[in-house]
């Protein structure tokens, strides 16, 4: 599969085609008039990478890269970057697009959104508007801004990628299947934008406005396959306001509420085939007579596929997914039965 | 699929109108934007249609095509302006046209869910997350990737994009071109797309890959070009635009919203399940065009199952872009020897296109079906003979023959023709006939032969059973021989061989490298050392014995001290390449392995016929990985107490493998070599088993004595 090779190839090759679109559209209209000087591309670039700083801390052992990517959000060198261990060090230097190196004070941070606001001795710095940034749509053409893989050192400005916005989902909550806390929208890139080292880069419009921050690398578990994905500023603004204010108070976690006792199969009349594979189908072995099941109609072979809206794929998820309902609530559980999808209302008497 | 052939038309309509945008090419399209264009007048288009992105899928559907098309129009009519702006105001039309194609297609792409199945198919992990589909046919006629379906799910649901989930039932699979047709029962008639044929295909168009994967049900998109035709020996399209399991199954779409294909993972290699994963958004995406889909829907409708067509002959081995369309193998009762095609034949076309290498051959056949038949001309000794035949599914096993002797190997650059017998097996049919060492075979069916290959190809022409009539030269006489074909010996001759080959002079010419020496390639890591005789002599071929240790350190002295006498006096050379982690191998080193054995191959006089991957538990497991991803070049395995023995691709008579498994009573691994032996032997495979006794061990001296001989035996015909 994916190894760290081919990603690094990959981001290379990237790399490469934004190079030759540049040239591309620069040479284009040339052919119907006049040369221009720059290309669009190559001004919102000269605009936006003053902003991007590359941020060296903590790690650097074995598939812990000691660098991350962050980015300008005021003219007094306060810079927006994910949270992670590369902060965990009081020695954090933050380089600047002109090779400009500073130490870095960590001002605040927000472990649900996994991000951070560091803050440099600097004045009159070029930076992003966190109430200019904009919201990007599916299909949005974007660029990304990072030092991935640290192929920037020093004053060699930061790694552009151009891709377009895939879809603006959330990042789905259940049963862990993103190893990170933050479960809002993310924009999802069709660029491979989310390698070592790109975390805390910026996600912008073809026009240089700011739309969001590149996340961690991550692994989507439910098709296995790496996510590329940035966090809308929108999500990211109201924190970073409360953190400048020095008001910033760490919100609880907010997670799925579990009742301290929840109904269960036996309570509603079913019992289901030995759970024996990994992902055993969850089909009805019995209904009780004169149980809830049984009233309602649920029959022997019946599949159970889901609860309320939830896609039910093994008994274990069945059972897990009981877990969040309380005794007392009624379960709405849609069965297959041969090609007919048939609803039921359960309640425990 | 259904069309609607009104939008088609208003696009037509800015053609006709003579604005240079061409309905069938966007690259056109794309520089007659670059040339003129009034930012004023895009800023209005732009509220135009932002106004219109929020109504009813229905004005969508229907509007958004036609404010496309109007933009096109008002753009290339307008006054030219700066370079800059303009440039900017075409990212924005693109962006724009980007969204209204994928809006016009989101309809038709559904969202896939499925109920148990396993979590690892081909050592994949798979995820249980969703995949994608693609409305054809407004009934309920749903296909997608057959990568979406490895896992065996009990249960298909189809959630539609108004979110009603509804349960399928896998109708059929397209084995070739890996996708699947679902259906689902409807009331109201689903969306089907607009498709694109061919002539509308142009490499370097906008193409948008298109999923219904993540949560909230809403398609995600990825944008690319199309990269080329054509591919995977015909049968897919290629794209740039990021695919994955978030996408396979899913569309790929022009900018006119009409499908070009389905996403699939393919891989030019046949016989891997998973083929073509490795590739996940990497830049290399294939679909398979929705106008072959179109064609065989009918007949996944009715539950059939399609595969692809085997006409059953072999090309010459190595690069098939280079070799001649000579047909080396044929295999018997196939379609080609049904036909009446022969081995030497040579194919001159294939359905009336005109055919000069192996490549051709493959191009041709890729894309055809099980049950279609194809017509066939060959050159035959100079004579243009045409056949008729029809593709099969499946080959009967290819069982390979033997007459039952070992061959004398040749040292002299120009030997003299015919082979000279160095052994012949007791019980064969060559024993049987009367042949006896020293003989010279000088013809076989009337035919003369140059050389021991030359008599092992024709050989393969036969199955076991059959009778071949041999003229053999001994002393003054010349004898007639018929000798009835047996199968390949599970034994290891029990006695010591005679000599291989006349004694050598020596000294002619020295080598370049005798003795233990390092290996070294660029770009690998791993070390590794080989043997080579210290009398090595070029003018004789070797055997080459690649041995993967098991896991741990490896003792060079130890594995020196086994091989060094064998080597020398077996013609041999060892190669020892090392796993980068003492500790395991990865089954990605099989390509470094495959790497060395290539250096070596070109350094030393290999005899091809006698390479073997000899490997110990996890080495074991590696040897047999090399040897199914390189047939070309590995001739046998020889596994002690491997972890698994893979299924291998079907036996064929060009790429011949013998195997050697050896294991204990008491191993951990010995119900894994009995499964093994009895599929390999179902599927026809030579197997030598070997038992170690009751505890597991690697080994003996003497069972490398007997080891050494097997391997002096792989050139048995």
């Amino acid at each position: 599969m994916h190894d760290r090779t081919a990603r690094t190839r990959l981001s290379v090759l990237t790399m490469a085609a934004i190079a030759a679109l540049m040239a591309t559209l620069a040479a284009a209209p040339s052919i119907a008039r006049a040369a221009p000087s720059t290309s669009p591309l190559g001004e919102t670039l000269d605009r936006v990478q003053p902003r991007i700083v590359k941020i060296h801390g903590a790690g650097g052992f074995r598939g812990m890269e000691a660098y991350q990517s962050g980015f300008l959000i005021s003219a007094q060198g306060h810079i927006l970057t994910v949270f992670s261990y590369v902060l965990d060090t009081d020695y954090v230097t933050v380089t600047l697009d002109d090779g400009r190196k500073f130490d870095a004070r960590l001002v605040g941070a927000h472990p649900r959104l996994e991000m951070a606001v560091l803050k440099i001795d600097a004045e009159n710095l070029p930076y992003f508007d966190l109430d200019q940034a904009v919201e990007a749509q599916p299909g949005t053409r974007v660029l990304a801004l990072s030092n991935l893989f640290g192929v920037a050192t020093g004053n060699e400005p930061a790694s552009v990628q151009h891709g377009i916005v895939s879809v603006v989902a959330p990042l789905e909550a259940r049963l862990g299947v993103f190893e990170t806390p933050y479960r809002g929208p993310v924009y999802v890139l069709d660029a491979m934008t989310n390698n070592p080292g790109a975390a805390g880069g910026a996600l912008v419009t073809r026009q240089g406005q700011l739309a969001g921050m590149l996340g961690k690398e991550l692994r989507n578990t439910l098709n296995n396959t790496w996510l590329n994905y940035a966090i809308p500023v929108g999500e990211l603004r109201q924190p970073v306001k409360e953190i400048l204010a020095g008001r910033f108070v760490a919100e609880p976690e907010s997670q799925r509420p579990t009742p301290t006792r929840a109904i269960t199969l036996a309570d509603l009349g079913i019992s289901l085939v030995p759970d024996v594979l990994e992902r055993t189908p969850p089909y009805v072995d019995a209904v009780r007579p004169d149980s809830p099941a049984a009233r309602a109609g649920v029959k022997p072979d019946d599949l159970v596929i889901l609860v309320g809206d939830r896609l039910i794929q093994s008994s274990k998820a069945l059972r897990e997914e009981l877990q969040h309902t309380a005794p007392e609530d009624p379960v709405r559980l849609s069965v297959l039965r041969g090609q007919d999808v048939r609803e039921f209302a359960l309640k425990k008497e | 699929m259904g069309r609607d052939d009104r939008v088609l038309d208003g696009m037509n309509g800015t053609d006709r109108m003579g604005v240079p945008y061409s309905d069938q090419s966007d690259t056109s399209g794309r520089t007659s934007l670059l040339r003129a264009r009034k930012p004023i007048v895009l800023t209005a288009q732009r509220s135009y249609l932002y106004l219109h992105l929020r109504p009813s899928a229905f004005i969508r559907g229907c509007l958004l095509p036609f404010v496309y098309a109007l933009v096109m129009l008002l753009a290339a009519v307008a006054a030219p302006s700066t370079a800059a702006a303009a440039a900017d105001d075409l990212e924005t039309l693109e962006q724009q046209a980007f969204q209204a194609a994928a809006d016009r297609v989101a309809p038709s792409v559904v969202r896939i869910e499925t109920v148990g199945g396993l979590e690892q198919v081909d050592g994949v992990l798979f995820g249980s997350g969703p995949t994608t589909g693609l409305v054809v046919e407004p009934d309920g006629y749903i296909v997608s990737s057959v990568f979406n379906f490895l896992r065996r799910p009990d249960s298909i649901l189809v959630q539609l994009p108004d979110g009603t989930r509804k349960p399928a039932r896998l109708v059929a699979t397209d084995h070739s071109r890996m996708l699947v047709l679902l259906k689902i029962e409807t009331d109201k008639p689903l969306g089907t797309p607009e498709i694109a044929t061919r002539d509308q295909m142009r490499v370097g168009q906008w193409t948008l890959a298109m999923g219904r994967t993540f949560e909230g049900n809403r398609p995600n998109l990825a944008v690319g070009i199309l990269s080329a035709l054509g591919r995977i020996w015909g049968k897919a399209i290629q794209t740039d635009a990021a695919a994955s399991p978030a996408n396979y199954g899913g569309p790929l779409v022009d900018l006119h919203g009409r499908v070009l294909g389905v996403l699939t993972p393919l891989s030019p290699k046949p016989g891997e399940t998973v083929g073509g994963l490795e590739w996940y958004d990497s830049g290399i995406a294939f679909a398979v065009p929705a106008e072959d889909i179109v064609r065989v829907l009918p007949r996944l409708k009715k539950g059939e199952d399609l595969h692809a067509g085997l006409l059953g002959i072999g090309l010459p081995p190595g690069d098939s872009s280079t070799a001649e369309p000579t047909i080396v193998a044929c295999r018997p009762n196939s379609p080609a020897a049904k036909a009446g095609v022969k081995a030497g034949d040579r194919i001159a076309e294939i359905d009336g296109r005109s055919v000069t290498r192996a490549a051709q051959v493959k191009e041709a056949l890729g894309p055809r079906y099980a049950g279609e038949t194809i017509a066939l001309a060959v050159l035959r000794e100079e004579k243009r003979l045409e056949f008729k035949a029809t593709l099969a599914a499946d080959l009967p096993p290819y069982e390979r023959p033997m007459l039952g002797l070992l061959p004398m190997r040749s040292i002299s650059e120009r030997p003299a023709p015919g082979v000279i017998v160095r052994y012949v097996y007791p019980e064969s049919g060559a024993a049987k006939a009367g042949l006896q060492p020293g003989d010279l075979v000088e013809s076989l069916d009337g035919k003369p032969l140059d050389d021991a290959d030359a008599l092992r190809g024709r050989i393969t022409e036969h199955e076991p059973g059959d009778t071949v009539a041999l003229a053999v030269r001994r002393g003054q006489e010349t004898l007639k021989l018929d000798v009835q074909l047996g199968r390949l010996p599970d034994d290891i001759p029990g006695e010591e061989l005679p000599a291989a080959h006349a004694v050598a002079e020596s000294g002619a010419e020295k080598p370049a490298g005798v003795g233990k020496i390092e290996i070294k390639i660029p770009d690998v890591q791993n070390d590794a050392w080989a043997y080579v005789p210290q009398g090595y002599n070029p003018a004789v071929p070797h055997g080459l014995v690649v041995w993967l240790h098991a896991p741990g350190r490896v003792d060079d002295e130890q594995v020196l001290g086994r091989w060094k006498a064998l080597c020398d006096r077996g013609d041999l050379i060892l190669l020892v390449p090392k796993a980068s982690d003492p500790a395991k191998w990865l089954p990605s080193e099989e390509s470094v392995v495959a790497r060395l054995v290539e250096n070596v191959l070109g350094r030393y006089h290999i005899d091809r016929g006698r390479v073997v991957v000899h490997g110990h538990e996890g080495g074991a497991g590696l040897a047999f990985l090399v040897a199914l991803r390189h047939p070309d070049a590995i001739r046998a395995v020889a596994a002690v107490e491997p972890p698994m023995v893979p299924r291998p691709p079907d036996a064929d008579p060009v790429h011949p493998l013998s195997v050697y498994l050896a294991t204990a009573e008491k191993s951990p691994q010995a119900a894994v070599v009995r499964r093994g032996v009895k599929l390999l032997r179902d599927m026809k495979y030579p197997v030598t088993l070997v038992s170690l006794g009751q505890e597991p061990r690697y080994l003996s001296a003497e069972d490398l004595e007997q080891l050494v001989r097997w391997i002096d035996t792989l050139d048995r015909i």
